[in-house]
């Protein structure tokens, strides 16, 4: 906040009061950028959680999960301007989506990524899940791994299916923990921005633009400062309300 | 071990079915991107993908002639290595006094500086930008080293205080008794006791310092400061399009490095990446 009033000093801005509030309340493409953050957001972090769950329940007592591991983590360690020039390049400037699907018969044509809402919206989830999967398995198989093996064998002898042990036992045992990984993961996806930058840049239509790409813009190509910072502060009272309430609780469950 | 496969043949092929499958989703977009790094740029925006390369040198020759390719390495590392340096120099005694020292309001300082790290970066963006040009700091090395330091000094706070707490205070009152100092006892018995912590938390920082893109975007604007992350963003080659093959080249320069930290650190992973808060 303190900083943010520093700038319209820096700038020798005239003060227009809350007149950056005022036009930002009723910016449709302020609350677009917060919408899509969220759509986004929210589609690839359920996502991503399922499969990380999934392979990390899959592999937890496998005698090789140690190189499992392994491969599984490998996209993580991607620079993420590199990840996103991988998907660049394989959804559009390449078109390897569109051959191998053309050449299993699910579209017919070349696809254009860019050119629909959903397609270039999916082209960023695609990209966030590959990369950021491994985040959540990591965290998902060590827990798992910290399982009483007592508790799982003595279920088992008493016929338990896979599906049971992992719905009575592994699941109640690990809801500290997932919902620390799942919270910290959310954080890390409300700030989406390499991915946006060199992907779509907000194309088509700022149908693909989050809220950092939204302030970048409008601060760094446009040069509203003013106004930027202005959805800089929403965006923060935004998320000391979310940090006070959803992760203090988090930590505090993760603790214990 | 022998008795999940009693579980049936059946569960059994099925997990590796799913196992294998995702394991390809993985390693399939690396491996293709391995080889695009040595092809040459003709074989790679086309109307028709090419499967089966045909291998040259080029992007090789070309980062070599065209960019300052050992700037931009030697950019990331000194601005990472010394966040690393920061970050570690003022943790440390913060995490002793998180973890050790009974004040009021511990758990709130401890929370505020967790709390930095859940804003978005472009938040600060723009005061920041403007914080570092008055202070003539743009398109520096030295901007970038405190930007990574700051980003990461909750990060690495926290998971170093996590491994104090696991210190058993019993052997910390018996060097009190031998009238060791607060000093001592951090540099004598916690530092050396939680050292897998304070490796771990250095690991962690340096990577999210060589991913960082937004403030370094913002802070360079020449090769005097361009890391590795944002230089990728800059292999366009005007009408030609994105230059694939040098950003593939580059992205594994950096990637094996990383690999190799990580297989080190691997069992400390997990409660690296959530802080301490999860001890797989």
């Amino acid at each position: 906040m303190y900083q943010s009033l520093f700038v319209v000093k820096f700038v020798n801005w005239s003060w227009i009061g809350l007149g950056n509030y005022t036009r930002i309340i009723v910016d449709r493409e302020f609350w677009a950028a917060l919408g899509n953050t969220a759509i986004i957001g929210g589609i690839s972090l359920a996502l991503q959680s399922v499969i990380a769950m999934a392979v990390a329940f899959f592999c937890y007592r496998d005698p090789f999960v140690r190189g499992w591991r392994i491969v599984f983590l490998m996209p993580m360690l991607f620079m993420p301007s590199a990840v996103a020039f991988i998907w660049k390049l394989a959804f559009n400037d390449g078109r390897v989506i569109s051959d191998v699907l053309m050449s299993i018969g699910v579209v017919s044509n070349n696809v254009d990524w860019l050119s629909s809402i959903w397609l270039a919206r999916l082209t960023l989830i695609v990209a966030d899940v590959w990369q950021w999967t491994p985040f959540l398995f990591i965290i998902f198989v060590g827990a798992l791994q910290g399982q009483d093996e007592e508790i799982e064998e003595a279920a088992r002898l008493d016929g338990a299916s896979w599906s049971s042990i992992f719905w009575n036992i592994s699941l109640p045992m690990m809801r500290p923990i997932i919902v620390v990984a799942v919270t910290l993961r959310g954080i890390d996806i409300t700030t989406m921005f390499t991915n946006v930058y060199i992907m779509t840049q907000g194309t088509p239509g700022g149908a693909t633009e989050t809220m950092s790409f939204f302030i970048y813009r409008q601060g760094f190509r446009m040069f509203n400062f003013g106004y930027a910072s202005a959805a800089s502060v929403l965006m923060l009272i935004l998320t000391i309300v979310i940090a006070q309430t959803v992760v203090r609780r988090a930590f505090k469950s993760g603790k214990s | 071990m022998a008795s999940i496969r009693k579980s049936g043949g059946e569960s059994l092929l099925l997990r590796y079915i799913i196992l294998v499958a995702w394991a390809l989703v993985c390693l399939v977009p690396i491996i293709w991107f391995l080889t695009i790094g040595f092809r040459p740029r003709t074989e790679i925006i086309v109307p028709k993908p090419i499967y089966w390369p045909t291998w040259s040198l080029d992007a090789w020759r070309l980062l070599v002639s065209d960019w300052p390719i050992a700037s931009y390495l030697r950019n990331s590392v000194v601005a990472v290595a010394g966040s690393v340096v920061i970050d570690l120099l003022l943790a440390i005694p913060a995490a002793f006094a998180l973890a050790r020292y009974e004040f009021r309001g511990r758990e709130d300082i401890g929370f505020y500086i967790l709390s930095t790290r859940m804003m978005a970066p472009a938040i600060v963006a723009v005061p920041i930008f403007f914080l570092f040009k008055n202070m003539g700091l743009l398109d520096s090395v030295w901007a970038l080293m405190l930007i990574y330091a700051a980003i990461n000094l909750s990060l690495v706070t926290w998971i170093i205080r996590s491994y104090m707490l696991d210190i058993p205070k019993e052997l910390e009152d018996a060097a009190r008794t031998d009238g060791a100092g607060d000093l001592t006892i951090l540099w004598e018995i916690m530092i050396p006791a939680c050292l897998p912590g304070i490796i771990t938390a250095a690991v962690i920082a340096a990577i999210f310092a060589i991913n960082e893109f937004l403030f370094t975007l913002l802070i360079a604007s020449t090769s005097k400061a361009y890391t590795m992350s944002v230089a990728l963003a800059n292999f366009t080659g005007g009408s030609d399009g994105v230059i694939y093959n040098a950003i593939a080249l580059v992205s594994f320069l950096a990637f094996a490095p990383i690999l190799i930290l990580v297989i080190l650190i691997q069992k400390h992973l997990s409660r690296g990446l959530t802080m301490g808060a999860v001890k797989g």
